[in-house]
């Protein structure tokens, strides 16, 4: 130890003043100005190396997925014990590659079941690094005609929207996310909400128009097409409580999403009319 | 060129070029890695802070300049790749840490292997609630308090069960780039 302690307050008062001024800057520009920037270079950036882990560690990821499943695992070892070992690893293989091509089959139907919209397939890279905020990173951006705030969507329903957008990464806000907001309709009823995330832990939360509405547990919540993001009869989730609290004017709902944020893997990018896919021009840049 | 020992020097002319380039593919490496593999690797579906622990275990090996600079540029990094983050929020907490910690280290014992472990699981509670508690007076929507506590614990842990790991290599490569000390005669 061969400095003194103390030298670095004025250091410190420095970074804390930059700290305050840049969350100053975020509070006064909100999402546009030069922090919209940074946050573009800053996905830019880290983008390879992510990139470069994930193709490098999906395989140790699942294995550490796993983990939980770890007594069945050891059962499934003792019978695999028997097997030849280049068959069970062709077996592997064959799986995974039956498993993907599922998947990429299930998202060509999704595509297709958006005739009228031009979409964009993309792959999921690298989840947000925090435990609050809920992200995840997708192979495709600006070069493909992704635009902050379009809609992204897996087979299942509504995945959320863009946000951060790169040449060719975007960052995706997620609907468990608290900060995720759209206007739903519950589908038997024709009720129209809002519909909110409120973290990976627990279900999206509909608050109705309405108090009087007959919303009951099992109905489906879609998108209602009210907004400017989101179009209508995309599928959210399913309603698991419906109650008007105490003093609250209007229907409290608790609605249990269709995607499973957690296990993420294809997505579509819708594009809004006039974006076109190949890294034409784009109609309304924003 | 030689250094002098008792040269007072800035936080940024203290870590040169070399150091200042490690320390930053450090920062890269360790998001990255938080965000692909340890996304994956969670315990009750809490993702540990790898950037943290780096932040804690440069202030702990160099001092509270390092910590402070390290601490900002870290947190920056974080809040810039998080969806919905206050910009600015993790680099005010981070950079508070990076100077706590680079002082404590005055009063810790010398090579204690504990030391290092004990500090980033005090750091890791002291960032979990510290930012849990700026986000919502600040006015963020945020989760219910259950799971604020439940993920401020299982950081704690998860940090710290890193630390013994993580914390060698990061001083191996700090030392690799620790400039040398000419006392001038």
């Amino acid at each position: 130890m061969y400095r003194k302690a103390g030298r670095g307050r004025v250091l410190l008062l420095v970074f804390l003043a930059l700290s305050i001024i840049v969350i100053t800057i975020d509070y006064r520009a909100g999402s546009g100005g030069i922090l919209k920037t940074a946050r573009e270079w800053s996905v830019a950036v880290v983008a390879p190396i992510q990139r470069g882990f994930t193709t490098v560690v999906r395989p140790v990821g699942d294995f550490f997925a796993s983990i939980g499943e770890l007594g069945d695992l050891r059962d499934e070892n003792q019978r695999l014990k028997d097997r030849n070992e280049q068959l069970a690893s062709e077996n592997s293989q064959a799986d995974e590659t039956l498993d993907e091509n599922q998947r990429l089959a299930e998202l060509l139907d999704l595509q297709e079941a958006w005739p009228a919209m031009d979409n964009v397939p993309a792959r999921v890279y690298a989840k947000d690094a925090g435990n609050y905020g809920e992200g995840v990173y997708i192979d495709k951006g600006r070069a493909d005609g992704i635009r902050p705030n379009m809609p992204v969507l897996a087979p299942e329903g509504l995945v959320g929207k863009t946000l951060s957008v790169t040449a060719h990464e975007s960052l995706v806000l997620l609907i468990v996310d608290t900060n995720f907001g759209a206007n739903a309709r519950v589908k038997e009823e024709r009720d129209t909400g809002l519909v909110r995330g409120r973290g990976s832990a627990d279900p999206l939360t509909m608050i109705l128009i309405g108090k009087n509405s007959d919303v009951e547990v099992g109905d489906e919540v879609t998108t209602s097409g009210l907004d400017e993001i989101y179009p209508p009869a995309i599928p959210v989730g399913d309603v698991i409580r419906a109650e008007v609290r105490g003093g609250q004017a209007s229907k409290s709902i608790d609605v249990e999403p269709f995607v499973d944020t957690s296990k993420l893997d294809y997505v579509i990018v819708l594009l809004p009319d006039g974006k076109h896919v190949g890294g034409q021009s784009v109609a309304g840049e924003d | 060129m030689a250094v002098s020992a008792n040269r007072r020097m800035s936080g940024f002319s203290e870590l040169g070029l070399g150091r200042a380039a490690s320390f930053a593919g450090m920062l890269l490496l360790a998001v990255a890695i938080q965000s692909t593999l340890l996304a994956q690797a969670t315990v009750l579906g809490v993702i540990p802070q790898l950037v943290l622990v780096l932040v804690v275990s440069l202030a702990f090996l160099d001092g509270e300049r390092v910590g402070i600079v390290v601490g900002f540029f870290g947190g920056l990094l974080i809040d810039a790749l998080l969806p919905g983050a206050v910009m600015g929020l993790t680099a005010l907490i981070f950079t508070l840490i990076g100077y706590g910690v680079g002082l404590l280290r005055y009063m810790a014992p010398p090579d204690s292997v504990w030391t290092p472990v004990l500090t980033v699981a005090g750091a890791s509670a002291v960032a979990e609630l510290g930012y849990a508690t700026l986000a919502i007076i600040m006015g963020q929507r945020w989760v219910s308090l259950e799971e604020t506590v439940k993920i401020a614990g299982l950081v704690v842990l998860y940090n710290t069960l890193l630390t013994p790991f993580v914390f060698p290599l990061i001083k191996r490569v700090a030392d690799r780039f620790r400039p040398e000390r000419v006392i001038r005669l």
